[in-house]
């Protein structure tokens, strides 16, 4: 105890150093501070608290990396080896001992012979391109709108009777006809999906706007005259972060489904993605010894799909405040 | 409340209109109208003037103009068969006869005055080219909606067969349904069945209503739906008849033909419908035995219709689905945070995240692994109907696990439960008085939705296990450019989802009191 203390005058200074008069000032009294609080700190604090979504993070962030910059170093052709009726259908072991061990046959070879391997990752590039675009399209007009939609009850009268129209028609139908009209491109397809897609995140974000608009946080901001746009964008959209981030959560993994069916059903895209590559070979899921080039996009998607939905979910759960204590 | 449903009924209507209306558009007006000829052999077998056309009067049938040949045009001005051979035209405009040229220039200027357009393509031996003169217009696809809006309900009348004389028009009732009738050698009727039937003549179809042995025993050919003749995913047939009609091997069966004539056939006499001039043109074989003009009819087969399959698998799918997976969610909500929540959460995610096309093909390769069948077959083996069924109930258990115990979460945790708690009410009874009641609600009203939803098919479903159903009726019709088909089965998906929002919502209303459509009792 003693020896923690120390004798004032063995430090060397003056009085005044020592003893300085405290500036007593009203207003520095009045003032309430609290400890530093970042949002977006907390909720990847919060985030990360769980081991799993670590690794379901590394996980995402390894089937991105081979989507995206493994096709780079070894893209794929469908005509690699065309001509060698020996090649086509090898199962991986087959492959590699055929021709040498190489990352790209580990998941052997398809009915043209190429590889397997490469056609996925490059047909998963193209699959979440595709709903990463889809669905940042759908999402920023869907909540600009919803959150109009929510607050203005003219709009509401004339949205509702478009939503229960435009609802009516078949999403398939709207994307075949646009398909057909214009080519099977990546971009048409991205209209045919943003054209009506947009309308049922749109009337989601209209119920939760609804459902706080009328709270009195929001009538007292009202009654102070804030602006709406200020409310909405300082009241309201915080509050549906992680409404919001669930949404995004459950759309991306959505449309890569809908890619893998469209193209299934014949309507989806011209270039290589998963849905057409589970298209084109069906017929290798009956036949023993091919099952390698059916299931390999099957699961691939699966577990593309699995992993952004899961990591969203968990994200979306991190973003709500009140798991912040 | 029963003006709130018209109400409802009323608004539904217009919007099923308007999103016929935006399809028709959107499929009439912005789709290459040459594009419905590529899947038909004719078209393609034809060739110079003669495919031209063709196309022109394939476009006539299908609604798209209307086209009149100058033969037709002729035809109207009641000419004498010396006239009407001066008036044809010949191989080039330069060929043409004085009499020929003047009526040429008359079909011109009438049609032109009308809005038409004439074109006239000659012949050239080379290309072995037939000559054609012919006039069409574009119908304008609003007229086309209100054609096809008028024609969907049509109710037969005893003036619609052309070529009976009008004292014999009429409609009759008999106990005893001619159809039944047994025979002796000489064409007698020896026996009768006891089968009261109306039997029009003048009318479309010869039996308006009759009774027989197949579901729902009763039948009628009064009122029937038109939804757009198909051009290529079943030509010639209405959307309607190709959902509805039985499919598969025929039935024979020992048939008493009006004449007497018996013989063992598929034929089913209850679906006659007139043809004009049938019975002299058929020749002995139609002679021998029909007696009338309605000779035109369609044949038993073992097999269900498409909406037949589709609505079978949907319907045990759905309520294995509601058996299953509201007890499920049920189980997860009481368990919750426990390890049978976990295991269910994790299969909602499968359900919800991975493309239901994996899942469903994960599905058809365990079952191939299990030795089931993975192809459909109408052979009518139970055997059958095992992957489909457990292909579209998996999917939909997952969902409703999900809601169930969203709900019985959020009732569990409402204040009325604390305090029936604090009332001192055991357990069991506030879970089965007030929050499975309360929790109920919502799922009753998804109800009718799953319910109408099976008639509609399920488009992966049945075109991975080869189901003949609905579902594939839209891809087909689309991939084939069948347009009629198009809307038409547009017309069906949405009175369908229109009608099970409002029984969904009059469930709801009759199930929780506190849901009133009357604003004045409130």
């Amino acid at each position: 105890m003693d020896e923690t203390l120390v004798n004032l005058d063995d430090l060397g200074l003056t009085e005044e150093e020592l003893f300085a008069p405290f500036d007593c000032s009203e207003i520095n009294s009045e003032k309430i501070t609290a400890p530093r609080y970042s949002y977006w700190k907390s909720v990847f604090r919060v985030f990360f608290k769980h081991k799993i979504n670590i690794f379901l993070l590394a996980l995402l962030g390894f089937v991105v990396f081979l989507a995206y910059v493994y096709p780079l170093i070894s893209p794929y052709n469908s005509a690699e080896h065309v001509t060698d009726l020996e090649a086509f259908h090898l199962s991986p072991s087959e492959a590699i001992s055929r021709f040498g061990f190489h990352l790209k046959y580990i998941f052997g070879t398809n009915a043209q012979g190429a590889s397997t391997f490469n056609a996925v990752w490059s047909g998963a590039q193209i699959s979440i391109s595709l709903a990463l675009v889809c669905a940042a399209i759908n999402m920023t007009i869907g909540i600009l709108l919803g959150a109009v939609w929510g607050f203005s009850k003219k709009f509401d009268i004339v949205m509702i009777e478009v939503y229960n129209i435009v609802g009516n028609v078949p999403y398939i139908l709207v994307i075949s006809v646009l398909v057909m009209i214009m080519t099977g491109s990546f971009w048409t397809l991205v209209f045919a999906m943003t054209l009506t897609g947009w309308i049922g995140i749109a009337y989601f974000i209209r119920t939760q706007v609804l459902i706080i608009r009328d709270r009195e946080y929001n009538l007292a901001s009202r009654c102070l005259g804030t602006s709406i746009f200020k409310i909405t964008l300082k009241n309201i959209l915080p509050f549906m972060t992680s409404v919001i981030v669930t949404v995004i959560a459950t759309e991306i993994p959505s449309y890569i489904s809908y890619e893998v069916f469209l193209s299934y059903i014949g309507m989806g895209l011209s270039d290589m993605s998963l849905g057409r590559l589970i298209e084109e070979n069906q017929v290798a899921m009956t036949t023993p010894g091919w099952g390698w080039e059916f299931w390999t996009p099957v699961i691939v998607a699966a577990i593309i799909t699995v992993v952004l939905y899961v990591v969203g979910q968990n994200l979306g759960d991190a973003s709500d405040p009140r798991t912040h204590m | 409340m029963v003006k709130y449903i018209l109400k409802r009924l009323l608004h539904g209507i217009v919007s099923v209109l308007i999103v016929v209306l935006i399809v028709m558009l959107l499929v009439y007006s912005t789709m290459d109208r040459n594009l419905i000829f590529s899947s038909d052999g004719t078209f393609t077998k034809l060739s110079g003037n003669d495919k031209e056309v063709y196309r022109y009067q394939q476009w006539e049938r299908y609604g798209y103009l209307d086209y009149v040949p100058y033969g037709d045009y002729l035809g109207t001005l009641g000419l004498t068969s010396e006239e009407r051979s001066a008036a044809a035209f010949g191989n080039t405009p330069a060929e043409d006869s004085a009499a020929a040229k003047k009526y040429i220039e008359q079909f011109t200027k009438e049609y032109e005055s009308r809005g038409y357009t004439v074109t006239r393509l000659n012949y050239s031996k080379a290309k072995g080219n037939s000559k054609q003169l012919f006039a069409y217009k574009d119908i304008n696809v609003f007229v086309r909606f209100w054609n096809f809006v008028t024609g969907i309900v049509t109710v037969d009348n005893i003036h619609n067969a052309r070529g009976i004389a009008d004292e014999e028009r009429g409609i009759s009732f008999t106990w005893y349904d001619p159809a039944y009738f047994t025979y002796d050698e000489a064409g007698n009727v020896v026996g009768k069945k006891f089968s009261p039937a109306i039997i029009g003549n003048g009318t479309t179809h010869k039996y308006l209503l009759y009774f027989d042995g197949k579901f729902p025993f009763i039948h009628q050919n009064l009122i029937s739906v038109s939804l757009g003749t198909s051009y290529s995913v079943n030509q010639g047939v209405d959307v309607w008849d190709t959902m509805t009609q039985s499919q598969g091997a025929y039935v024979n069966g020992e048939v008493s033909y009006p004449t007497g004539h018996i013989e063992v056939s598929a034929d089913n006499l209850h679906s006659a419908t007139y043809v004009e001039g049938s019975l002299a043109a058929g020749g002995e074989f139609v002679q021998a035995r029909f007696t009338d003009d309605y000779t035109n009819i369609s044949t038993n087969k073992a097999g269900m219709s498409r909406m037949g399959y589709s609505f079978t698998i949907g319907i045990i799918a759905t309520i294995i689905a509601y058996f299953v997976g509201l007890p499920l969610g049920i189980l997860m909500a009481l368990k919750k945070d426990k390890f049978a929540d976990k295991l269910g959460t994790l299969y909602i995610i499968f359900i919800i995240a991975v493309p239901s096309l994996a899942y469903i093909f994960m599905f058809k390769g365990i079952g191939m692994l299990m030795g089931l069948p993975v192809t459909f077959d109408t052979s009518g083996n139970w055997l059958y109907y095992i992957l489909p069924i457990v292909s579209l109930a998996l999917p939909s258990i997952g969902g409703l696990m999900k809601w169930m115990r969203r709900y019985m979460i959020d009732q569990s945790n409402s204040d009325y439960v604390k305090f029936a708690r604090s009332g001192g009410l055991s357990e069991g009874q506030i879970f089965r008085k007030h929050i499975m009641k309360n929790a109920a609600i919502p799922i009753l009203n998804g109800i009718p939705g799953s319910v109408l939803g099976a008639l509609t098919g399920a488009i992966i479903t049945e075109s991975v296990y080869v189901v003949p159903g609905v579902g594939n009726v839209l891809t087909k019709a689309i991939n084939l450019y069948d347009n009629s088909v198009i809307v038409g089965i547009t017309l069906f998906y949405a009175l369908l989802s229109i009608l099970a929002l409002i029984l969904g919502d009059i469930l709801m209303a009759l199930t929780d009191p506190r849901i009133s459509f009357n604003k004045k009792e409130r």
